[in-house]
């Protein structure tokens, strides 16, 4: 019983790492310019996407590479697909719109991820997409828990990235510009901080998380489809808002618990109800604490 | 060389003139046929292979002449992405176009359902080429038919299977809470304990969703003999590539919605081995009327889904009665596919019950063997 329980955190766990790493954008994006990227979502998909797409070259290319050598390019191929996506996005769709109001970036954002999903869906077609597996099927047991190569990959991965994240931003200089956009975009600008640049570095360092997220979901589920941002982008979006949209270790932890909450309630009450405990738990955290767990009562700027 | 030239613009100007003299001269007039499925979002794939069979059927008649008097055949594919709401929204534009005398479609039992009402109200024929739930005939719309089987032949008869060729006493059921979905799971779990079969749990998931390692890691721990899915493929190839990570090894069973090459190319052949599906009458692959239909159509648009023939034969039954009612009037359209007898589809011999359903149609046990459907036996109802 024991062992089935900790069975199904360990599950939770592994999804709650992706929604986690494709939270971080959303809240990364959204202490700076206060906007909610819905596009991000599509991000991910896309990484998902380019990530199948090193898979395909290396099996036609290069049959016998080892798995780690395939591993490390898709992750890198994908990152810096997405981070030129990432900026181009912020570029074309919302650097014109700085300073108009909000309501129209967010229109705009919802735009660009139909675009999105329309372009994958017209370049790779139709079809669910099925991921070949490059990750030898590893598994360590222990009684009848079992834990396996990918989910190691995907706990590891994720965990550097969050400490890479987490240092970047405290101790870089570029990382202290950001936190001080996030603050008082003006004021940055009277210090010398080129506002727009680190918007973009924002975007950048956001797509190119989410874009490993989507890489490391799609090696995970084994098939993706050009749909398959929206509900995860939606999900950690939710878990963005958990933690306290804004922060930043409020996103990792947000996604990392409605990870664990959703496999326990899929895995204990009913799986018919998994979306809903995701969503309960978003109303009871905004009801009782607005500002989710970890953010910050903001008074508003007038 | 120059005097060939000139004589040759000369005939091309007379024969130009003549056609245009020949178009004043007689209008030509359409009427058109209707056809909704899921062309984008995650069923786009099985759904434009409906649109293609559909297609066809329209094309072929549209070659031989027109459909009665000067009257040729228009084709308005529309869109409903799975979702009953966008499914009826479709069904009330082709509604009010009084140029439309039918329907085929729509795919899945939930946006068939929704839309068959408004259909009534406007007196289109609706013909769905794959909607298996029996609730939808039950409704008792006179406008309302299908050239599939129900799920109430083929759940029992997976039931049956189960039962009594693999001698399983206890399984799981799970469904992806659809109308189709829940309906055909339903149907099976009545008959699975009708015969004195237990049913461990009854559990649902939700489409689009990707991980089910929770849903799994509970079913394993009840230990299964068999694991029916009332869904469609998408879900069913993750459901397996997720078993296999969590260690649970039961064979799967599912019904139509199963039932496409898909399943194995995305679950893969190693993980899709031993999967049982129950099939809508046998594999049109084995059928020699169907061939022809086969070859053109792979010629045109690839593989063929495994839907796409419905959806040529339940055009084609449309085509039949519009151009044996001779006259735009949705009435005697419906009158006449009501009409309809021992019509030969590339399937097989169509006809309709009073309740619009087809009769007749058997339905085929396949089961997954070296990354094929491979026939294994038949029900016939």
């Amino acid at each position: 019983m024991l062992e089935l329980f900790i069975q199904q955190i360990l599950n939770g766990l592994t999804i709650g790492m992706v929604y986690a790493l494709i939270a971080l954008g959303y809240t990364m994006v959204y202490g700076v310019i206060q906007l909610i990227n819905f596009a991000h979502g599509e991000v991910f998909m896309v990484g998902a996407y380019l990530a199948l797409t090193v898979m395909w070259i290396f099996a036609s290319l290069f049959p016998g590479a080892p798995f780690w050598l395939v591993l490390i390019s898709l992750l890198l191929f994908s990152m810096l697909g997405s981070a030129v996506l990432g900026a181009a996005i912020e570029k074309i769709a919302y650097r014109p719109l700085r300073g108009s109001p909000k309501l129209t970036a967010l229109i705009t954002s919802i735009g660009v991820s139909f675009f999105l999903q329309n372009a994958v869906m017209l370049i790779y077609g139709l079809k669910e997409q099925s991921v070949p597996e490059i990750i030898p099927d590893v598994r360590w047991h222990l009684g009848d828990l079992s834990f396996s190569l990918i989910q190691l990959i995907i706990f590891a991965t994720s965990l550097g990235l969050m400490f890479f994240l987490s240092w970047f931003i405290k101790h870089t200089r570029t990382g202290k510009a950001m936190r001080a956009c996030a603050q008082d975009p003006e004021a940055a600008q009277l210090v010398g901080i080129s506002v727009n640049q680190i918007i973009r570095t924002t975007f950048v360092l956001g797509s190119m998380l989410a874009a490993v997220g989507g890489a490391l979901f799609g090696m995970y589920y084994g098939s993706i489809n050009f749909h398959d941002g929206y509900l995860a982008g939606l999900k950690a979006f939710t878990a963005a808002v958990f933690g306290g949209i804004g922060s930043v270790p409020g996103a990792m932890i947000g996604g990392i618990l409605l990870g664990v909450f959703e496999g326990l309630g899929a895995g204990y009450i009913s799986s018919e109800w998994k979306d809903v405990f995701a969503f309960l738990l978003l109303g009871a955290v905004l009801i009782f604490k607005p500002s989710g767990i970890l953010g910050e009562p903001l008074p508003d700027k007038v | 060389m120059k005097e060939f030239v000139k004589r040759f613009l000369a005939a091309l100007s007379l024969l130009f003139l003549a056609v245009l003299f020949c178009g004043a001269g007689e209008k030509e007039d359409f009427v058109t046929i209707g056809f909704v499925a899921p062309l984008t979002g995650d069923q786009a794939y099985i759904g434009t292979g409906v649109l293609y069979g559909a297609q066809i059927a329209v094309e072929d008649a549209n070659i031989k002449g027109p459909v009665f008097g000067n009257t040729r055949l228009k084709f308005a594919p529309l869109d409903d992405q799975h979702n009953p709401t966008q499914a009826v929204l479709a069904a009330n534009k082709l509604s009010a176009d009084p140029n439309v005398m039918g329907v085929v479609g729509h795919f899945n039992s939930s946006c068939t359902k929704a839309a068959s009402s408004i259909y009534h109200e406007t007196r289109v024929v609706q013909i769905t080429p794959a909607s298996t739930n029996p609730e939808i005939s039950r409704q008792g719309f006179d406008t309302f038919f299908r050239v599939c089987a129900t799920d109430d032949v083929q759940a029992p008869a997976a039931a049956d299977f189960v039962w009594k060729e693999l001698q399983a006493k206890k399984i799981v059921i799970v469904d992806d809470k659809t109308t189709y979905g829940k309906g055909l799971a339903d149907e099976f779990e009545k008959k699975f304990k009708k015969l004195g079969g237990v049913v461990l749990s009854h559990d649902g998931i939700t489409q689009g969703e990707k991980d089910f390692t929770p849903l799994l890691t509970k079913i394993k721990s009840l230990g299964p003999e068999l694991v029916y899915f009332g869904g469609i493929y998408p879900e069913l190839s993750l459901l397996l590539k997720q078993s296999r990570k969590v260690g649970l090894e039961t064979p799967w069973m599912g019904g139509d919605g199963i039932y496409d090459v898909t399943l194995i190319r995305l679950a893969t052949p190693e993980l899709a081995e031993g999967t049982y599906a129950t099939m809508l009458g046998v594999d049109p692959h084995s059928l020699p009327g169907a061939r022809d239909f086969i070859t053109r159509f792979e010629a045109r648009h690839g593989e063929i889904g495994s839907f796409s023939a419905y959806g040529y034969d339940a055009a084609n039954v449309l085509i039949e009665a519009i151009r044996r009612a001779g006259k735009k009037d949705r009435e005697a359209v419906l009158r006449e596919v009501r009409n309809t007898k021992d019509f030969q589809g590339v399937l097989g011999v169509i006809n309709f019950d009073e309740k619009g359903d087809a009769v007749g149609r058997s339905v085929g046990i396949f089961k997954v063997e070296k990354g094929k459907f491979k026939f294994l036996q038949e029900y016939k109802p």
